[in-house]
């Protein structure tokens, strides 16, 4: 390979800075759809359990309508198709204060609760039914139940899929440089362009991402020793068998 | 996390000896494998795109089949068959240097920080960056988009020179050429910044051409060059013998008046002095 490295571009001119403030768009994006994830997710996960045909169905519909179609088609589909269908006051008001961020979270969102409603269905169903049954004979109504006895555990049994799952949608924010956000794929994109030095650039975009994960990767394994379940879960150590 | 460490610093130690071990020129290359490849653009009309019957055609890939495939083939005294490669502004510079495409042909403004990374032939196309707007549209250039949206493509020198020069337009930066205009179409931007050649050819293209218009002054100068593997002046003599001798025989105005020309989809007179310029960097014999 006939290529010269040289690292200093990461920290010679605005390089350093647009790292940085691709790193903070993409924290900020990643942490506002992770709440939108999570609400939705906590309430589709839990209408799929339901007695009641209907809602079960809706919450059906919006985890396969929203899961099976491309991540890079609903950015597009939030950035472009959307705001044409809103009034034109509101239309102006989104274009002069970041549409490319609104539809960028609202897909990364609204995608990643499709993805996530299972993984919390999926805990939800791992309860004994017998702890639902205790629920509701102590005089909670079905809504109580699930809000303070069910999803509470739940959501304790479910930390190892649900970091993968925010994990990845973490390294999926970086789709929303189609639509223009500057996040920071875009920035290491950015520093190739002013310099053409696109090894360096990715490389330390890679390692940014890799540094960003693991620490998000090591707070969700404190919190899964802190809140595990004793005999429902439990965090072996390697080799204790 | 030491052991994690360990392993990077092996990766890296890794990388770092690839870089010295081939050492295959790319005449050697090309005669081995009987192939010149080439990275070029699908949606740039009229210099590298699919048009309408599927094929991948245009000005930049036309120069390097009639331009310089018979010097090629007259070096390595072989037939010499040409493969054509997708790049993009973000993909040219590492396909290049991976080996996997021996030579960039598309619309690459020669810069002199690219001239680090990668070595450029003589200029074959120069433009400078305008504003693709609506009819009636209140922007008539870099003077009057303060302040409003801007969209422009992800690596490309124009997008640049905005955040320069104009630091309170907002600027949006996409990643291709449909994606941009899309935007503009929808009003997400009310400018779309580019290359003036290339936004004549996007308004050609457009579903009603007659509903855009290109403004301004140049903003910018786009030198177009095909880019190869640093340090490797065998081939870039051969490139630059080859456009040369279409520029000096003519057969460079032919390809131009095809693509350019007033019956082209894309009519782009060329200036008198571009027309110079182009002649004189030809040297003689």
């Amino acid at each position: 390979m006939n290529y010269r490295f040289d690292w200093s571009v990461l920290w010679s001119g605005q390089s350093g800075s647009w790292l940085v403030q691709g790193l903070i768009t993409t924290i900020e994006i990643s942490v506002i759809a992770w709440l939108v994830a999570v609400a939705l997710g906590i309430l589709s996960g839990a209408l799929r359990t339901v007695s009641f045909a209907p809602l079960r169905w809706l919450a059906n519909v919006y985890v396969e309508f929203f899961r099976n179609v491309p991540l890079l088609v609903w950015m597009f589909f939030w950035y472009f198709a959307v705001p044409p269908l809103l009034p034109q006051p509101l239309q102006d008001w989104l274009f002069d204060h970041g549409a490319e961020f609104w539809a960028g979270f609202v897909a990364l969102g609204i995608y990643h609760g499709a993805r996530l409603s299972e993984v919390i269905r999926s805990g939800i169903q791992s309860i004994p039914k017998t702890q639902f049954e205790a629920a509701l004979s102590t005089g909670l109504t079905l809504a109580q139940a699930y809000r303070l006895i069910i999803i509470p555990i739940a959501l304790r049994l479910i930390i190892p899929p649900a970091t993968n799952e925010s994990l990845n949608l973490i390294k999926n924010s970086s789709v929303a440089l189609t639509i223009g956000v500057a996040e920071l794929t875009f920035q290491t994109r950015q520093i190739e362009t002013y310099t053409a030095k696109a090894f360096e650039a990715l490389t330390a975009g890679t390692l940014i991402y890799l540094a960003l994960c693991l620490a998000v990767a090591a707070v969700m394994s404190k919190l899964e020793k802190r809140f595990a379940i004793p005999g429902m879960i439990a965090k072996r150590q390697v080799g204790e068998f | 996390m030491k052991r994690l460490l360990l392993f990077l610093a092996s990766l890296v130690t890794v990388s770092g000896n690839i870089t010295a071990a081939v050492a295959e020129t790319t005449l050697e290359k090309i005669s081995r494998t009987g192939a010149l490849t080439i990275g070029t653009r699908t949606g740039s009309p009229p210099f590298a795109f699919v048009n309408r019957n599927n094929e991948w055609v245009g000005f930049s890939i036309d120069l390097v089949e009639q331009a310089i495939m018979p010097i090629v083939a007259k070096k390595t005294g072989k037939e010499i068959k040409i493969e054509k490669k997708e790049s993009t502004p973000q993909t040219r510079i590492p396909l290049l240097t991976a080996n996997a495409v021996d030579l960039i042909a598309e619309t690459m403004t020669d810069t002199q920080s690219r001239r680090d990374s990668v070595d450029f032939s003589l200029t074959f196309f120069a433009t400078g960056a305008q504003f693709l707007v609506k009819k009636g549209s209140p922007i008539k250039g870099l003077q009057s988009i303060a302040g409003r949206r801007v969209a422009a493509q992800q690596g490309s020198t124009n997008a640049r020179i905005i955040r320069e020069r104009v630091p309170n337009a907002k600027l949006l930066e996409f990643p291709d050429q449909p994606a941009a205009f899309q935007a503009l179409v929808q009003g997400q931007v009310q400018a779309y910044t580019n290359d003036g050649i290339q936004l004549a050819g996007l308004k050609a293209k457009a579903p009603k051409p007659d509903e855009w218009i290109v403004v301004g002054e140049f903003f910018s100068y786009e030198p177009y060059g095909m880019a190869m593997r640093k340090n490797d002046s065998d081939f870039r003599q051969v490139v630059n013998v080859g456009l040369m001798e279409a520029i000096a025989s003519g057969k460079y105005f032919e390809l131009y008046d095809k693509w350019f020309g007033p019956k082209s989809d894309v009519p782009y007179p060329l200036a008198p002095e571009t027309k110079r310029f182009l002649q004189m960097q030809v040297v003689p014999k």
